[in-house]
């Protein structure tokens, strides 16, 4: 391994901390703290930082954060898709029998008057003789 | 420091999963049984294999439809999530409809996870990517959400102005403790928020959460050399803003 620069060996010395290098990068680390008071600063003042980061409060989650995901997860199945879809099926049933209803309601109508009015007044159709005596 | 926009539209809270959701790839076993562990690592990795199990058995029956295991997983992971997210955002409400954004999306996409990975090493990509995306869309926005706690004159001060100090109140108990507790935990978030996305997100990872290089490896896609240098940089960023406030 090359010799490393103070800049790279500071560069590992959050490693250090962490204790994540190979023996080998850990001593070049030992070596620039034991010649550098500036490097032996800079890593005291990682470890008080770092102490400040652990002694943070743990977070904990509202106590109906379930509560809330599971009535967001409904709203959203209902307006996907497929929820959507679901949501048209009464409409288009409706639509169906509207336009029977429209459909028989004509047809009705139409029954009442004679249907040989119509007949008659069609050019191509010929009058049948009258029955013999 | 600014309270939520009340007018600022309506957030976007449909996620294109293909932005947030990577596919899971094989992970190492623990090795528990390694004899060149210690017993409090080998205790953790026992640990750790126990919960990888109670996962791969809570997603099976997910994928089954069970409502129950998906409650199950939920209440195991959510207050870590919940945590990550307030670190990240530092707003308790944006970061609970972050959470709940994640676990809607795990939800959504379970049927894309294949088993191979941790679950939890999945979830916390899942939940890095939505954290990402939000804050860029925040930035994008020019939209500032953060600190929430407690942001008094007071905690603007330098220690040897009367300011906070490098105190919690686990470690002095008493009322005292409990203020400048609360104080300092506003600093450290004020100044969270103050680093780059990236930077914030390993600092929170490893020194919020305690997550493991490894760990963090796998969540970030970050390769072991770039994790070491950026997180260096990262704590360097964070000290030099946090040091008027040490003693």
């Amino acid at each position: 391994m090359a010799e490393q620069s103070p800049t790279e060996a500071d560069a590992l010395m959050s490693a250090y901390l962490d204790k994540q290098l190979a023996p080998e990068e850990a001593a070049k680390v030992e070596k620039l703290l034991a010649e550098s008071p500036e490097a032996r600063e800079e890593l005291d003042g990682l470890q008080s930082m770092l102490k400040l980061m652990k002694g943070l409060p743990e977070v904990v989650a509202p106590p109906d954060f379930y509560e809330k995901l599971a009535k967001k997860i409904r709203r959203r199945k209902i307006f996907s898709a497929e929820g959507l879809w679901m949501l048209a099926v009464p409409f288009q049933v409706l639509s169906v029998v509207l336009i029977l209803v429209v459909a028989v309601t004509y047809m009705l109508l139409h029954l009442d008057s004679d249907p040989s009015v119509k007949l008659e007044k069609d050019p191509t159709v010929q009058k049948s003789p009258p029955a013999a005596p | 420091m600014t309270d939520p926009d009340p007018s600022a539209p309506p957030t976007p809270r449909v996620v294109d999963l293909a932005t947030v959701v990577e596919p899971d790839e094989p992970e190492p076993q623990a090795p528990v049984d390694d004899p060149n562990l210690t017993p409090a690592q080998r205790e953790e990795a026992a640990k750790r294999a126990e919960q990888d199990r109670r996962d791969r058995r809570l997603v099976r029956k997910l994928k089954e439809g069970d409502e129950r295991a998906f409650q199950e997983l939920v209440t195991t992971y959510q207050n870590r999530i919940f945590g990550l997210m307030l670190r990240m955002i530092g707003n308790r409400q944006e970061a609970e409809d972050l959470a709940q954004e994640v676990f809607i999306i795990v939800y959504r996409a379970i049927g894309s996870y294949r088993g191979e990975g941790r679950f939890y090493t999945w979830l916390y990509r899942i939940a890095s990517n939505t954290c990402k995306n939000r804050i860029k869309y925040l930035k994008g926005r020019n939209f500032h959400r953060s600190v929430e706690i407690e942001d008094s004159p007071q905690a603007q001060l330098p220690a040897a102005e009367g300011g906070a100090i490098v105190t919690f109140q686990s470690q002095v108990p008493g009322p005292e403790a409990t203020v400048e507790g609360q104080r300092m935990e506003t600093i450290i978030q004020r100044e969270l928020a103050a680093l780059d996305p990236e930077h914030r997100l390993l600092i929170v990872l490893r020194d919020v959460q305690g997550l493991s290089y490894q760990d963090i490896i796998r969540i970030t896609g970050l390769q072991e050399g770039t994790l070491k240098s950026r997180l260096h940089r990262a704590r360097v960023a964070l000290k030099e803003r946090l040091s008027p406030f040490m003693r």
